[in-house]
């Protein structure tokens, strides 16, 4: 797990945070953490970006461990005559994570997990991930190795996740446009 | 009301909420101190998080209260006097710094997790309901708690003496929070409470478990703890602070 | 990835063009220099807002006068924190890093919102605060919702969502508080007093004195002037505030049945700009508050970062 730690003094290395809103929905970006290391990005991720409902599960991988490519980068690469110049070290297959993002319409999240592909490396991953996974046009890629990813324990889930929903004083539907009353008497 | 106590018991299950309530609503607050002024932004956020658990299971004990005497949950929190607080001194105490904070948040839901495990148990439902839903965000308390532990203890030597240094400090309140309440034994017999002696016990073994794996001893101090009548003078200027507003306008039928 | 290629008048117009036709411009894609640094400008002083924006509530949370309110005025200002986490975020995407926006702050080098550096006085300034400096904080956030750079886009969606509560919150403590006693009405009428004109000001300078709004408009940063957003919230919050009773402190403020709107006296701009240069009562106070939080929570990241270091030697 890369826990390589920023400057001393400093907030640690980032990590991406995925956020699953309910069972049988993608893993969507959703933005970042702080932290030292993956099982503290993980808690911090709870804290910041699930303390309001929904959430069921999340993941975090470290920033340094994603690649990003958008639709712009890679018609850029492509206009230059040649399929992208960027070659893997040929390494052992190993698997991952692929995410895309496919509209312009206004949205909380980013890109969303549509699946995994087996690979020699990120940039081979991408191809695999431009043909496995062709339609609708993608407008962002990002491409994670399973093996950095870390995931909210599921037999934890209601701890991690109920909680949220029972703090109904977050949500604006709590307060209405007149003043509350109250009986008060003394204890 | 549907959960009809006899009058001795109903006196005595007041009596245990309300200490209940009280080292929630005091732990809580001494939390919120730091909202705004945490070592790191996402941390800022996470005791936020906790401090807002502990003054909700405050409210969920007062609730309770109030169903038995017809209490009003903000006039006991803002009405009070110091002298009529149940919390323990163990709470009391200023926020002191990061490693004092998260080891006296640790010790407490030790001890939380293990009070919440045994109502779950009592025969006085609306209790053991509401402690089934407090028990659930202990979880991830211990988690966050236990994971600091870790983490000052192995961190630099400054995290290590620190956290040596909260544990000396904080040892010596352990046994007033864990203590059993004098009419605990009322609610014992009625089968409302389990036994509060097994609950320090094991509130005892778990916190000297999770110490000692991170190679921390649990100081040993005298078993004399002393009621919950007996206050630190922290907890006099708290309330002063606290009830401020409230009090200022006690004609006030809302906020 | 390939050099997406120098500034040119070709690129330019296809970027001006993608922005034309609504696209959202995503970290990687190509942008004018100009574009990136006013957005790592506004997005990185908007974070820095929320964070010190924490502080003056923050200080009120030990004295919420109802369990309620301490549980609600704690969760506001976590949002905060959230909300400048977020904005970090954003930033972060173009290309700079977290701790080196924070240290520009507490050097003094970054600025912030300037109606953080008026003092909350009474209880009754959180309620004024939520309903109207949120309040015109969201004007300007859902207008920024629409932003065309994809990462500010989306924290200001998700951070509008979250702040309707605050402003909810704030309208419902000042109706509260101006039908209550005489001593709660008195707070509020107040609370109006002081915070009525910091809340047209924090929507910044007008049009007039705002050399960079055309560019950022045009570039779909900002989708309204900061006049235009001004109205909006003079618009919505001047009438609430004459129907529950209180009395708005500008003597010019009048509604023109002609073109619909409420119009306001002339705003002080010698105290704005004399705040915006830290000249405001507190700009000294919330940098060393913060400074103070980062110091004393320097030992804390050495540990984690010691400890984390440690782990991955043994891994």
């Amino acid at each position: 797990m890369s826990a390589a730690p920023g400057r001393p003094s400093g907030d640690g290395p980032r990590w991406e945070v995925f956020k699953q809103d309910a069972a049988g929905k993608p893993h969507q970006a959703v933005g970042s953490v702080h932290a030292a290391d993956a099982e503290h990005a993980l808690l911090m991720a709870r804290s910041v970006h699930a303390r309001r409902p929904a959430a069921v599960s999340l993941w975090v991988a470290p920033a340094d461990a994603v690649l990003s490519v958008t639709a712009e980068q890679l018609a850029a690469a492509g206009d230059e005559g040649a399929a992208p110049a960027h070659g893997d070290t040929e390494g052992a297959p190993q698997r991952y994570l692929v995410f895309r993002k496919s509209s312009h319409r206004r949205a909380i999240t980013f890109v969303d997990h549509v699946g995994e592909v087996t690979a020699v490396g990120p940039w081979a991953a991408l191809r695999a991930a431009i043909v496995a996974f062709p339609e609708p046009p993608a407008l962002a890629w990002w491409i994670v190795p399973s093996e950095r990813v870390s995931a909210s324990p599921d037999y934890e889930a209601a701890a991690w996740f109920e909680p949220a929903r029972a703090k109904t004083y977050k949500q604006q539907s709590a307060y209405g446009t007149t003043a509350p009353t109250r009986r008060r008497r003394q204890g | 009301m549907t959960h009809a106590l006899a009058t001795d018991v109903a006196a005595a299950l007041v009596a245990r909420l309300t200490a209940m309530a009280d080292d929630e609503l005091i732990l809580g607050h001494r939390d919120a101190e730091w909202t705004g002024h945490a070592p790191l932004l996402e941390e800022d956020i996470a005791l936020a998080n906790i401090a807002q658990d502990e003054i909700g299971h405050a409210v969920l004990w007062l609730e309770l209260r109030s169903q038995l005497d017809d209490s009003d949950p903000d006039a006991l929190a803002f009405f009070r006097d110091a002298g009529d607080f149940r919390s323990s001194r163990l709470v009391e105490l200023p926020r002191g710094d990061w490693a004092f904070t998260l080891l006296r948040q640790f010790l407490f839901d030790a001890h939380e997790a293990e009070l919440l495990a045994a109502l779950s148990g009592s025969s006085y439902r609306p209790l053991a309901e509401a402690a089934g839903k407090a028990a659930t965000e202990e979880v991830f308390h211990l988690r966050h708690t236990g994971l600091w532990l870790e983490r000052l203890a192995h961190g630099t030597d400054e995290s290590a003496a620190r956290i040596g240094a909260a544990l000396e400090r904080l040892a010596p309140y352990l046994p007033q929070l864990t203590e059993p309440l004098p009419s605990d034994s009322v609610l014992e017999r009625a089968g409302v409470l389990p036994s509060m002696e097994a609950v320090g016990r094991a509130t005892r073994t778990r916190i000297e478990g999770a110490l000692a794996a991170v190679g921390l001893d649990l100081p040993q101090v005298p078993a004399n703890p002393g009621g919950r009548e007996r206050h630190t003078e922290d907890l006099v200027t708290l309330l002063i602070d606290m009830q401020a507003v409230a009090r200022a306008d006690p004609e006030a039928e809302a906020w | 990835m390939a050099d997406l290629g120098a500034e040119s008048p070709e690129r330019l117009a296809a970027f001006e063009a993608r922005i034309a036709a609504g696209e959202k411009i995503e970290p990687g894609d190509w942008m004018p220099e100009a574009y990136r640094h006013q957005l790592v400008r506004m997005i990185s002083q908007h974070a820095h807002s929320e964070v010190v924006g924490m502080l003056p509530e923050g200080a009120w949370i030990p004295r919420a006068p109802s369990l309620r309110r301490k549980l609600i005025l704690l969760a506001k200002v976590q949002d905060e924190a959230g909300h400048g986490q977020y904005l970090y975020h954003a930033a972060e995407t173009l290309g700079v890093h977290r701790d080196e926006l924070i240290a520009a702050l507490l050097e003094g080098r970054a600025k912030y919102s300037s109606v953080f550096n008026y003092p909350p006085l009474t209880w009754a300034d959180v309620g004024m605060i939520g309903w109207l400096v949120d309040g015109a904080a969201i004007k300007n956030q859902v207008m920024l919702a629409q932003c065309s750079y994809g990462p500010y886009s989306r924290a200001m969606v998700r951070i509008c969502a979250e702040e309707t509560f605050h402003h909810k919150q704030g309208k419902e403590m000042v109706l509260t508080y101006a039908r209550g006693t005489a001593h709660q009405r008195a707070m509020a009428q107040d609370a109006l007093d002081r915070w009525w004109w910091p809340s047209l000001m924090m929507l910044g300078p007008h049009d007039s004195d705002s050399p960079n709004t055309p560019q950022l408009v045009r570039w779909g940063v900002k989708t309204k002037t900061n006049d235009q957003v001004r109205q909006e919230f003079v618009d919505e919050h001047a009438p609430e505030l004459l129907e529950v009773g209180l009395e708005v402190p500008d003597p010019e403020l009048r509604f023109d049945p002609a073109d619909g709107h409420w119009h306001h006296g002339p705003i002080d701009w010698d105290e704005f700009w004399a705040v915006v240069r830290g000249d405001g009562p507190l700009n000294a106070e919330r940098l060393e508050a913060r400074r103070r939080a980062f110091e004393e929570g320097r030992w804390v990241r050495e540990a984690i970062a010691a400890h984390a270091a440690r782990r991955e030697a043994t891994a």
